[in-house]
């Protein structure tokens, strides 16, 4: 007797839902039982750099403890900027993940062959980006809120937990809204590149966006308090009522002055326009997802011609000290990273965001007259630098061998030690970092006119630094990675790739707090006059510090892929 | 679109369909029907539009020119209640790697709404006629392409469907198993369903298949039973030979 689905709408998100979450609990279960060791690690590095967290925005809000006044106005500036960088970023990666979730992964056209209705699918996609996306910032914004809560009298701090955990709650779909249109709009707009059409536009909207803001930032008044002054009124577009960032930065800012009647009412405009923009996103999506469906399949199976020889020969140049073995692998994986415009665009981005804020420096009105400012702006520039190369790295690098997983039956039968495909990794990883870091940081020493020891010693520390990122994204790719997993966002955003997050930052901490302390004792020094001989060994044992972590990492990850089995 | 149901005995039709992926046609002019409890095989080179056309059949694909339809329900316009006539295995079988086989078949009973006695006892009889009892517990993830494939086509056959579309359903099996998904397909029709099967294996379309169809340059250069196929082609050789024949025919016009 033939059982037939029911042709009659019958919603099945719950059933898809409860899948994932079996699904979720099996892969725990696998973990603790087959790699503990691992699991145990990932907790305690998850944990210590939760705890830095905290402590540094406890610090950050002891200052603002002692001077209220300025608390008074810096706050609802600082979470206004916050927010608005939070929903540019996480509508950026929804939408990314939101496109290979519905039109890039044979899941959804299984679900489609089956009884369930486009609007359960996209329902199920939706949540499912909403939590890869967003999940790593709830965990971040936790240490955020727990150093904030000194702010907050003891007895209204269990209140303001819960609407400060409630207003995340309430942002995070949001941008998930937005990212998920944006998906349907590439594939709609764009079959055959909405990876690379929605990249472009993100990015274009970001470069505007910076070129604005650092416009805002010049005026042609030098005194701080008119440059305060231009600076608020150029701002002031981000605290227009109809923004999410400001109910969400108002709603906190409320809350931390016990306003509560205030905050919950902001939290009730920020749920209302998440459900709602929610709700119709979801609605629209699922109404025309077949003819973006199909228009992304006929994309796909257009295909595009490629001429070989061009990138071979500039992948040549580029990695001409490799043997011949090793080159053929970093050729390999730059053609592979050039032809993904995911990849190649957030690269773009990434650097080009940076090489504006050099290129600005000399337009800043900030006072460098001093010999002191002189010598830490190229250090906050060194900061900002490694910060960058550590999220680049995370992102680009510590995927390259996960995404190695399903083709390890052929780098197994390649006639030379699987360690050595490790370190083609590492020197194509190495090469494009230092290429970029070293130009970025060469540009910001001549820009400032630095003192010529601490121009050598920032270049020096620059390069450790990007020796020991490289290091710790492809040692740790290789012990921690997704081989099952294609999708390089989703290797970044797992455990393993947040791992690497926390381990590079801590890094890039511990090293150029050395540097730091060298450089502020250094503060008085002129052009060519040498420091302090234990700023010299300070800056010596920064350096030695990344050389050394990077060796040991790539020395973990070499010996657990040596042992590999997929 | 309406979709008043034409013709009771009609499993697929497909009338007058166009497909195309840009400037490329991938079907031209398909026109091709499926009775209820026959056997359809569909035969073509690689890149003929096999799998265009199962996923149009589908619903995963919208042709530019043209109508399906399943059971008489128009698949563009009436998707579900074409979805709920017919079970689709498509060639790279899709699994959720962290569930074990049985819980991805518990999945797929819940969603056609099978009882729990319905679902155990299907899942036990299918289950021993692939002799894959012994496996059904582990994660899919650990399964070979065969054993994936025996788990998707369990779950295909799961609800018993009016239309089965399969895009190469021997690939990686056994022999054995081979054997057994044959004799499945051949229950199937006897019961009444129809079964539509694009493959690569010849012998199989030829042991088992009423009808044969033969896509060449997304164009349908023949279609009829092995007798008729024989006699279009003037030849009274293998499948293998009249599929050759044909296809390079077709190339020369």
């Amino acid at each position: 007797m033939s059982v037939e689905a029911p042709s009659e709408r019958r919603p099945l998100i719950g059933l898809l839902l409860r899948v994932k979450a079996r699904s979720l609990s099996n892969r725990a279960k696998k973990a603790m039982d087959e790699a503990p060791i691992r699991l145990s690690i990932t907790v305690l590095l998850v944990g210590f750099i939760w705890f830095a967290l905290y402590f540094m925005f406890k610090i950050v809000f002891r200052s603002f403890e002692r001077t209220p006044l300025e608390a008074t106005v810096a706050l609802p500036l600082i979470f206004n900027f916050f927010f608005m960088a939070m929903l540019a970023m996480l509508t950026f990666s929804n939408a990314i993940i939101a496109y290979g979730a519905l039109f890039g992964k044979n899941e959804s056209a299984y679900l489609l062959t089956s009884p369930l209705t486009p609007l359960d699918v996209v329902t199920l996609k939706y949540i499912e980006s909403l939590v890869m996306a967003s999940w790593a910032l709830v965990l971040l914004g936790l240490p955020l809120m727990v150093s904030m809560a000194r702010l907050v009298d003891h007895s209204n701090r269990i209140l303001f937990f819960c609407l400060y955990i409630a207003f995340f709650l309430a942002f995070i779909p949001i941008p998930g809204a937005l990212g998920l249109f944006i998906a349907w709009l590439a594939a709609r707009a764009f079959p055959r590149r909405a990876t690379r059409a929605v990249s472009v536009l993100v990015g274009v909207a970001i470069l505007v966006l910076v070129i604005w803001g650092m416009r805002s930032l010049q005026t042609a008044d030098d005194a701080m308090e008119a440059w305060l002054r231009n600076f608020q009124a150029r701002m002031r577009f981000l605290r227009a009522a109809f923004l999410p960032n400001y109910w969400v930065a108002s709603g906190i800012d409320h809350a931390i002055r016990h306003q509560f009647f205030e905050a919950f009412m902001y939290l009730g405009v920020t749920i209302a326009n998440a459900c709602f923009l929610s709700w119709a996103v979801v609605r629209f999506v699922a109404r025309y997802f077949d003819g973006a469906l199909d228009r992304a399949m006929v994309g796909r199976g257009d295909g595009i011609r490629y001429v070989p020889a061009s990138g071979w020969g500039v992948a040549g140049w580029l990695f001409f000290y490799l043997p011949k073995s090793l080159r053929t692998i970093a050729t390999k994986d730059l053609r592979v990273f050039m032809r993904d415009p995911l990849q190649w665009s957030q690269l773009a981005i990434l650097f080009g965001l940076l090489f504006l804020y050099l290129s600005n420096m000399p337009t800043l009105r900030i006072q460098l007259s001093g010999a002191g400012w002189r010598l830490m702006m190229p250090f906050m520039n060194l900061c900002a630098v490694s910060l960058i190369l550590a999220t680049f790295t995370c992102r680009f690098v510590f995927p390259l061998i996960s995404l190695e997983g399903r083709k390890l039956w052929l780098i197994g039968l390649l006639p030379m030690k699987r360690s050595r495909v490790l370190w083609a990794k590492f020197a194509f990883a190495m090469t494009i970092t230092l290429a970029v870091a070293m130009s970025a940081m060469t540009m910001s020493l001549i820009v400032l006119k630095m003192n010529l020891f601490w121009s050598i010693t920032h270049i020096v520390v620059i390069a450790s630094i990007c020796f020991g990122l490289c290091g710790i994204s492809v040692g740790l790719g290789a012990r921690l990675p997704m081989y099952d997993e294609l999708n390089a966002a989703r290797i970044a955003n797992g455990l393993g790739g947040t791992t690497n997050l926390l381990a590079s930052i801590a890094m890039v901490a511990v090293v150029l707090t050395g540097v730091g302390i060298a450089t502020w004792q250094s503060r008085h020094l002129s052009f060519f006059d040498t420091p302090e001989p234990s700023s010299i060994v300070l800056c010596f044992f920064s350096v030695l510090t990344s050389a050394i972590v990077g060796l040991v990492a790539l020395r973990l990850g070499g010996d657990h892929f040596a042992k590999a089995e997929v | 679109m309406t979709d008043k149901v034409i013709d009771e005995n009609l499993a697929v039709s497909l009338q007058g369909v166009r497909k195309c992926y840009g400037t490329k046609v991938a079907v031209e002019n398909l026109t091709l029907e499926l009775k209820r409890g026959e056997l359809f095989a569909f035969l073509g080179p690689n890149g003929a539009g096999k799998t265009t056309t199962i996923k149009m059949i589908v619903g995963l694909l919208q042709p530019n020119r043209g109508e399906v339809r399943v059971c008489g329900h128009h698949v563009g316009s009436n998707g579900l209640a074409a979805k709920a006539k017919l079970a689709y295995v498509p060639d790279q079988p899709f699994l959720y790697e962290k569930l074990t086989g049985r819980e991805f078949l518990y999945f797929v009973a819940e969603m056609y709404n099978l009882t729990k006695t319905q679902r155990d006892e299907r899942i036990a009889r299918l289950m021993e006629r692939l002799d894959f009892s012994e496996y059904i517990d582990q994660l899919t993830e650990n399964y070979s392409h065969g054993m994936k494939q025996k788990v998707v086509l369990a779950a295909a056959m799961l609800h018993e469907p009016t239309v089965l579309v399969i895009d190469e359903p021997m690939v990686g099996l056994d022999p054995r198993s081979i054997r057994t998904v044959k004799d499945l397909f051949v229950e199937r029709t006897r019961a009444g369903g129809s079964v539509f099967m694009s493959t690569h294996t010849l012998d199989i379309a030829e042991a088992v298949a009423d009808r044969i169809g033969i896509i060449h340059r997304g164009k349908l250069v023949a279609v009829g039973t092995l007798d008729e196929l024989k006699s279009q082609a003037q030849k009274d050789h293998s499948l293998e030979e009249i599929f050759l024949g044909l296809t390079e025919s077709a190339d020369e016009c």
